[in-house]
């Protein structure tokens, strides 16, 4: 009689410790799947590798921090072209991401430098965009097993920059909204001592200076409803460059459009890096439906298939900017295309200054990415 | 910045923990049970 008067009077309590034990249960369980994004993802560089080097090399305020990433450096037994080629910018792009991954994983250098940064905006790779349902991680299948590769945010971690302002003017004097203080590409040139993202952004900036790189390629993609997709978007010293490398793109039967970096949009690496450094600055686009306002549910599958029947009807009534069939746009034609475009660009430098050459030992093979898949140029997993 | 913020995230996780004991209400003990996972993610620097 008493315990059942017990329990009627402390019901509420009875149930605020059981809620209360299942609260520290979800909390640990979310907890742990968040922080298994702070785990790095692994590369196997080919034997082409020189050495691997610490953007805190270049400014030394990021070591020890998130922002600090590694540096790939392909080196040639003679000088040539110094090329830089940045992907994960924006993690949530993985075509940029993996086509860097595959170029350190394959290339050999015989004559120039090629520094290859994975991982650009490292923090990015911690998190997740919150309310997008996006991955947290997608697979690619390789000869030796399945690879794994971390699907962040466009973003640097709240936890490693925080707070963001309403209003955010950065370094280069562009009023931008406050979460844009987080975005790589908005940072430009960027401060040795400054919040995180900016100095990441100086770090690049001192590596493109310090290491007198000709030619910088900043490896992206966008929304198919978006204009500036399946592009070159270039600074003007690099106008011949872009022009040149985009015809011969089209003679292999990649159509490419040419966008020039607008002067009065600063902050970006097209605006920013050829207007303080000596380098040539390109940027490179690939349409990536995982990244677009008119997908269905979010999933591993579309970012790595880029097959989804949103897209097809937005295709059938005009309103994309890339032609869009049943097949999708999958990873494997992403990365084949900023492959190409890579190639195409380095060899147009080339034939523009032949006594600042670039000679490839090897370089991945780009028709077995269109046919076999990603896989298929990715080494399998280390058991 | 982080002490303040680690300390107000700390103030209103403790406020909700004593709302959930107090409040009589099923579904406004459950709200407050949600609520609470993602002050604790805060309070944590996890999310």
């Amino acid at each position: 009689m008493h315990a059942r008067v017990f329990i009627k009077v402390q019901r509420h309590r009875i149930l605020a410790v059981l809620l209360m034990g299942m609260v520290v249960i979800v909390t640990i369980i979310t907890g742990r799947q968040y922080l298994s994004l702070h785990e790095e993802d692994v590369f196997y560089p080919s034997k082409g590798l020189s050495t691997k080097k610490r953007l805190s090399e270049y400014n030394p305020a990021l070591r020890e921090t998130p922002g600090d990433t590694t540096v790939y450096l392909f080196q040639g037994t003679t000088d040539g072209v110094h090329i830089l080629i940045l992907g994960g910018t924006h993690p949530k792009e993985p075509a940029g991401f993996l086509t860097a991954v595959v170029l350190l994983e394959n290339i050999a250098v015989a004559k120039g430098k090629i520094f290859i940064i994975p991982q650009a905006n490292r923090s990015g790779f911690t998190h997740n965009d919150p309310f997008e349902g996006d991955p947290q991680r997608f697979h690619v299948d390789t000869s030796g097993g399945m690879r794994s590769f971390r699907f962040g945010s466009r973003l640097t971690n709240p936890v490693h920059q925080w707070p963001d302002s309403t209003l955010f003017t950065n370094t280069a004097g562009q009023k931008l909204s406050g979460a844009e203080a987080r975005n790589l590409n908005r940072n430009y040139p960027g401060k040795k001592r400054g919040h995180l993202t900016e100095m990441v952004a100086y770090g690049i900036i001192q590596l493109m200076e310090q290491e007198k790189i000709d030619l910088a390629i900043d490896l992206h993609e966008a929304a198919p409803e978006y204009p500036i997709v399946n592009a070159m978007v270039f600074h003007e010293n690099s106008a011949e460059l872009a022009a040149i490398s985009s015809l011969n793109l089209q003679l292999e039967g990649v159509n490419l459009s040419l966008e020039s970096s607008p002067p009065n949009l600063r902050g970006l690496s097209h605006r920013e890096w050829g207007d303080h450094t000596q380098a040539k600055a390109v940027l490179l686009e690939t349409a990536n439906c995982s990244h677009g306002r008119l997908k269905g549910r979010p999933s591993a599958r579309l970012v790595v298939e880029g097959k989804d029947k949103n897209y097809l009807k937005a295709a059938s009534l005009g309103r994309l900017f890339v032609s869009y069939d049943p097949d999708g746009i999958p990873l494997r034609k992403r990365v084949y295309r900023h492959l190409v475009s890579v190639k195409a660009l380095a060899l147009a430098l080339q034939e523009m200054h032949p006594e600042k050459s670039l000679v490839f030992i090897h370089y991945p093979n780009t028709s077995i990415i269109l046919e076999q898949g990603l896989g298929a140029q990715l080494r399998p997993p280390a058991k | 910045m982080t002490l303040f913020y680690h300390g107000i995230v700390l103030f209103l996780t403790i406020n909700l923990i004593w709302y959930l004991f107090r409040e009589k209400k099923f579904w406004a003990q459950v709200s407050t049970a949600i609520v609470l996972v993602i002050f604790l993610l805060r309070l944590f620097l996890i999310k």
